[in-house]
């Protein structure tokens, strides 16, 4: 598995709003590579460049090693899946997946298997004469990605694909998508704002903010070691809370001290002023008095899966964010504990964009 | 009592939208040349509109003059859309607003205006400056209908088809300009109706000698107006009337269409 694609130092701005602040990103052969971020993070910029609609300023695109960043868009070896589909209306859905073809001037027997071949792998067997407005969302959903496919890309660029689906249909296609990854062998490099799709598909994901990559890692890194408060943030429910460091691998927290694995050796000696991460379900709920801090339960929700409670601690004026399966009453006093290897230190933010992000949690 | 008052209602006003033209078809097939006396039936008004050259050459030029114009404005204001989608916003309002005066301005200050710039440049008034003047005033109401076909959607999908390989002419022609469509023809047909309707613009450009229906009309009206024009416009009226009924009864058969397919 090699490089297949490399930024190197992007930079673009629109009039006077800078949306890339130079993003530098790596994309292995058959990688699928999630570029997540809130709106207006610069996510589909980038991909907008990796696809040849827009030039940037500074920096230059690499595919294979080779220099296509003055290559125009209908000479790249990269299809899109567009956000809303963008299926040309006056033409049937065989004739959509047919275009690419059409426009290489392909023999049509040729084009009639692939078409047909496109389809059936989208589940759509037989929809070659239906017309685009007859589609559901969904169905609508997989024409434009055997629209993409069918030249056989060897990348495959996706523009928040699942945005306009019901939560659902959104789950199912998420299955499929892994599924026609597999059996296309191809690179995809996928745009999305939501944290689940992300975790759940990504060999890597991308984490941007503000024109800037925040972390970049496998899901389970950005999961359980995110790198500042706003990966934290964004990446599942969390609590998010300062703190100091009081000796070797000891941090204090709302008044407590907890040992922790994070010490000298990762950047973070006594007295240092840190960021702190502790996710909701790595709080065990202890009875009173056994647990490392104290609290009383102020309020709870049932979510589905699991109870979230809000608990006020007794030894400062955090609220804490718990997730448990057992159920505890509001007004309950119970004892909190949570192991150290669950509790991940991060660097204050240092940059200005940084602290703008800080103040919007 | 209610519905009855209704009906008598939507009577009166078709009488006053249609009686007006019913007593011009009538009176067109009136043996007589009167217009308060009924001479008996005849068709020979019709006979003497298709023998009389002046008038053969007012329908000819009004027709060709209209659909030349017509083509001509839907080209440029078609040409124009596009180039000001390439534009910024602000640019494009400004642009806007100046499409929208010549729409607003009256037709007498329009004419006089053009009158005097072919006067200024010594250009002979004839065919050609009622043709020019056609396509100036046409070209406003293309851009009007052109425009809002040009959107974020057509940009979409003209990079998806950039996307998939299409060369830049190629997808303009495959993709963009079916987009247009109906747009370019409703300008066109506007255009059209703009330009076979127009008078007074035509009355101050045309040159000695030459004569659309309405300016004809007008200076028949002077020495005393003939029967004959009467005809003229029962066939105006006709033709304009079956054209319309073919193009509903065919846009209601392709919604019953639209809706069995639907359906299924």
């Amino acid at each position: 598995m090699g490089e297949l694609i490399r930024l190197e130092g992007i930079v673009k701005s629109f009039d006077d709003t800078v949306v890339l602040n130079g993003i530098d990103l790596s994309v292995d052969e058959n990688e699928f590579v999630t570029l997540l971020g809130p709106s207006g993070c610069g996510k589909t910029t980038t991909l907008r460049i990796i696809a040849g609609f827009e030039k940037p300023d500074q920096g230059r695109v690499y595919f294979e090693g080779k220099d296509i960043t003055d290559m125009p868009a209908n000479q790249r070896p990269v299809n899109t899946v567009f956000q809303n589909y963008a299926l040309f209306p006056h033409m049937s859905v065989g004739e959509n997946i047919a275009f690419s073809l059409r426009v290489k001037n392909r023999p049509e027997d040729e084009i009639k298997k692939k078409v047909a071949n496109a389809l059936k792998l989208v589940n759509l067997k037989g929809f070659e004469n239906r017309r685009i407005d007859q589609l559901s969302g969904g169905q609508q959903q997989r024409i434009a990605m055997a629209r993409a496919i069918v030249n056989e890309p060897r990348v495959l660029l996706l523009d928040e694909p699942l945005g306009a689906l019901d939560l659902k249909l959104r789950q199912e296609m998420e299955y499929e998508l892994v599924r026609l990854k597999k059996e296309l062998g191809i690179t995809f490099i996928y745009i999305t704002h939501d944290q689940e799709e992300a975790l759940t598909m990504s060999d890597k994901v991308v984490v941007m903010n503000e024109g800037y990559i925040q972390q970049e890692g496998t899901p389970q890194q950005i999961y359980d070691e995110p790198v500042n408060a706003f990966v934290a943030d964004f990446i599942g429910d969390s609590n998010i809370l300062s703190g100091q460091m009081v000796d070797e691998k000891v941090v204090r927290i709302d008044g407590v001290d907890y040992p922790c694995i994070d010490g000298r050796e990762e950047g973070f000696p006594p007295r240092r002023r840190v960021d702190v991460v502790i996710r909701p379900e790595d709080i065990d709920i202890v009875p009173y008095g056994k647990g490392q801090w104290n609290g009383t339960i102020i309020s709870k929700l049932f979510i589905g899966v699991h109870y979230e409670m809000l608990v006020q601690s007794e030894h400062g004026k955090v609220e804490w964010l718990l997730q448990n399966y057992d159920q505890h009453d509001v007004g309950e006093k119970i004892g909190m504990k949570v192991d150290p290897e669950n509790i991940q230190i991060m660097h204050k933010p240092k940059s200005e964009a940084e602290s703008a992000i800080e103040l919007d949690l | 009592m209610k519905k009855t008052l209704g009906r008598i209602y939507i009577l009166i006003i078709m009488l006053f939208l249609y009686l007006p033209i019913l007593t011009l078809i009538v009176l067109s097939f009136n043996d007589v040349k009167s217009m308060s006396v009924w001479g008996g039936f005849s068709l020979h008004w019709y006979a003497e509109l298709f023998q009389s050259r002046l008038m053969m050459g007012a329908i000819v030029n009004t027709f060709s003059i209209a659909i030349l114009a017509s083509l001509i404005a839907t080209v440029v204001g078609t040409l124009a859309v596009l180039g000001m989608a390439a534009m910024k916003p602000r640019t494009q309002n400004v642009l806007l607003g100046f499409n929208n005066i010549p729409m607003l301005n009256a037709d007498i200050v329009t004419g006089i205006a053009l009158m005097l710039f072919f006067l200024m440049i010594g250009a002979p008034r004839g065919y050609m400056t009622i043709l020019f003047s056609h396509a100036t005033f046409c070209i406003p109401y293309v851009i009007l209908s052109v425009r809002p076909r040009v959107n974020k959607n057509t940009d979409r999908l003209y990079e998806a088809a950039l996307d998939l390989g299409a060369s830049e002419k190629y997808a303009f022609c495959k993709i963009v300009l079916p987009e247009l469509q109906p747009g370019i023809i409703s300008g066109f047909l506007l255009s059209f109706t703009m330009s076979v309707d127009d008078f007074i613009i035509t009355y101050f450009t045309r040159g000695a000698g030459i004569n659309t229906i309405s300016t004809l009309i007008y200076s028949e009206v002077k020495i005393g107006i003939r029967p004959s024009l009467f005809a003229l416009s029962t066939i105006i009226f006709v033709v304009a009337l079956v054209v319309l009924l073919i193009v509903n009864i065919r846009q209601d058969r392709a919604d019953r269409l639209k809706e069995v397919k639907a359906a299924y």
